[in-house]
């Protein structure tokens, strides 16, 4: 039997708490749908919201298909964030909110409210996990997913994590990650929105970077009809780095935003930011990045590169990054932007060599590309987001 | 086959580079370009291989029975044409060795054919290009570095050398090779041009150069003086050795007279 599933503008405070859940965690999701109710519509100009409009997405009270794409590291936990907050309610209980704060939009909030689906994962001190593990999201019964991934890393802990959205269905998937790094822990995170043609995507990431821990993180955005990601990293530690590169791939129809908001807090931190793009086709591309370096962020090491290739004459980019600098005492800050058609110094080399336009077209893209995807840390996964990429350019 | 080139002009932009360039290159000869800087050389060379900067106005490149000019720039190099260029271009991302197996294999291909069919088996182009990076005295590593990106001049140069030998032209031309080379890497240079030569006597080179040093390593049959953008003058070997002693003012009062 199909019953209609209510939409979630039309949800009360009542509808959207777990009653099993513990009462902070009720009282944390109705204080974000107040928020959703009452908090201003953001501000994005360059973000076509109408896509993303609450009186279109259904609320389904149940989980429905958090995968996992590869064994469980030994020594790591990883399970249902839901079924976390049973069995590790400290900790959970410690770090949901501390990245991702559900007043940062009405997206936000959103999720906050109304998250059945995501995982959790945990790293204990000073373990080091051996193999990549790869979380695996797609839609359920729903035609909105919200999911939120909570990831801990302890004081030295290290994990290789990829975080996939992948398949057809929804539209809507409201989703957020929050990764916490404690002093000394390494995280190798690949986040990769790879839905089908048709989702509208609202992402949010933010990971908290302890004393001098290292973040290495590689996005790659390929998927979706509508795409908004605020992603963050926040080097809150001393001595904390990233090392950040994104592939992002919009192609007919698609209008992908990334907005990656980088925070230098702690002392002597470093972050080397690069940015590949490529539009094809009617598709657009926004990169809406901010660098800000607060007044106590001594000894600053920050670069940030962003490069798109247009392959059609109709094809868009827009890059609006941006530099706060609060402090007298930056070591290095660089930024380096490109934006244009393949060279043709480069095209007429390679057809000089016998090689076809087309195919020379072909090489440069995949060779721009190159260093991110590179970085993909399983070859299965790797070979398939290649091949997907090559067959769309 | 000889490379003909008749009446050939050029632009860049609104400016006219090219003035009328007769020249013919026989199979099996080496043909020097000499000319001062600013003379067209290197559009001439840009112009044959087809570089999208560069608006032929009028003229035409005959080779192998066909009027180049009216071919994609990739059908030219299938052609046989071979450009070393002056400033080798680098492409992030893209290691040597797939560059060139890229270029090996497009010029095997055969229209109407698989290109699995015709693709050059991994373990030949493997032999090939390790025996080739040898004998230009260039490292193993340099086929999964990416190509020319980080290379000093005389790497870049030894590339190009790498590729010619690669790809086996008929008729390559050479613009500048010598440009950024010290003396050894002039010397390893030269030598592969001159191995190439000894295992295809028939190839025909065009050294479009500067300076007559380069020509002591690779002695050409031919010299034609380029200036303003027209053949002013040709010779034998005998001619790059007067210009070296004398310069190119005595030509150019010759041809254009002592009006300035």
């Amino acid at each position: 039997m199909l019953t209609k599933l209510p939409v979630i503008a039309a949800l009360t405070a009542q509808d959207i708490v777990v009653a099993s859940e513990p009462t902070w965690l009720q009282q944390w999701r109705q204080a974000a749908w107040q928020h959703v109710n009452e908090g201003a519509a953001p501000l994005w100009r360059r973000t076509d919201l109408t896509a993303f409009a609450l009186a279109d997405m259904e609320f389904s009270a149940t989980t429905s298909t958090s995968q996992l794409g590869s064994a469980i590291p030994d020594g790591v936990v990883v399970m249902p964030l839901s079924q976390a907050v049973r069995e590790h309610g400290d900790l959970v209980k410690a770090h949901l909110g501390s990245a991702v704060a559900f007043n940062s939009s009405k997206y936000a909030a959103l999720n906050a409210a109304t998250w059945r689906d995501g995982w959790f994962v945990y790293v204990p001190k000073n373990h080091e996990a051996s193999v990549p593990l790869h979380l695996l999201q797609g839609f359920g019964a729903s035609n909105t997913l919200v999911a939120r991934n909570l990831v801990v890393l302890e004081r030295g802990a290290q994990l290789s994590l990829i975080e996939q959205y992948a398949g057809d269905g929804g539209p809507f998937a409201v989703v957020a990650s929050e990764l916490i790094l404690g002093d000394g822990a390494t995280l190798q995170y690949t986040s990769m929105q790879t839905w089908g043609a048709t989702v509208h995507h609202m992402g949010h990431q933010v990971a908290k970077v302890g004393n001098d821990a290292t973040i290495v993180w590689t996005a790659v955005n390929t998927g979706a009809a509508h795409q908004h990601i605020d992603a963050e990293t926040n080097l809150v530690g001393n001595g904390s780095r990233v090392n950040w590169t994104a592939a992002t791939v919009a192609g007919e129809g698609q209008r992908l935003l990334t907005a990656p908001w980088l925070r230098h807090v702690g002392r002597a931190t470093e972050a080397h930011m690069d940015f590949k793009t490529v539009v094809k086709g009617s598709g657009y591309a926004t990169f809406d990045g901010m660098i800000k370096i607060e007044g106590g962020s001594t000894d600053t090491v920050t670069r940030l590169e962003e490069h798109a290739l247009h392959l059609s004459p109709q094809a868009r980019s827009d890059s609006i990054p941006g530099l706060k600098i609060d402090t007298n005492n930056v070591q290095k800050a660089g930024h380096a932007s490109t934006s244009g058609e393949v060279d043709d110094e480069q095209l007429f080399y390679m057809q000089a060599r016998g090689i076809p336009k087309s195919d020379a077209v072909h090489m440069i893209v995949m060779g721009f590309f190159e260093s991110v995807l590179d970085r993909i840390p399983l070859d299965t996964l790797r070979e398939q987001v290649t091949a997907d990429i090559a067959a769309r350019i | 086959m000889e490379l003909v080139i008749k009446d050939l002009h050029a632009n860049i932009g609104d400016k006219e580079i090219l003035k009328g360039v007769n020249l013919t290159v026989t199979p099996g000869t080496i043909h020097a370009i000499m000319g001062p800087n600013g003379s067209g050389k290197s559009t001439l060379s840009n112009t044959i291989m087809g570089h999208p900067a560069y608006t032929v106005t009028s003229g035409e490149v005959w080779y192998k029975g066909q009027n180049v000019l009216e071919l994609p720039v990739d059908e030219r190099a299938k052609l046989g044409l071979f450009l070393a260029f002056q400033y080798p271009v680098s492409i992030p991302g893209v290691t040597v060795a797939n560059f060139l197996r890229a270029a090996v294999n497009a010029h095997r291909s055969v229209a109407g054919k698989d290109t699995r069919e015709t693709a050059i088996p991994m373990a030949q182009y493997r032999k090939d290009i390790r025996e080739k990076m040898a004998a230009l005295g260039v490292d193993d590593s340099f086929a999964r570095r990416y190509l020319n990106d980080g290379f000093s001049g005389g790497e870049k140069k030894r590339i190009e050398i790498l590729q010619m030998s690669m790809l086996k032209p008929s008729m390559a031309i050479m613009d500048e090779t010598d440009s950024g080379l010290d003396i050894d890497a002039l010397k390893v240079v030269s030598q592969g041009v001159n191995t190439l030569l000894t295992q295809n006597p028939e190839m025909g080179v065009l050294v479009i150069t500067h300076y007559q040093r380069l020509l002591n390593y690779i002695k050409p049959n031919r010299v034609s003086v380029m200036m303003e953008g027209r053949i002013v003058r040709e010779g034998g070997a005998e001619l790059a050795l007067e210009l070296e002693e004398r310069g190119y003012d005595f030509i150019r009062e010759e041809v254009f007279g002592n009006a300035n």
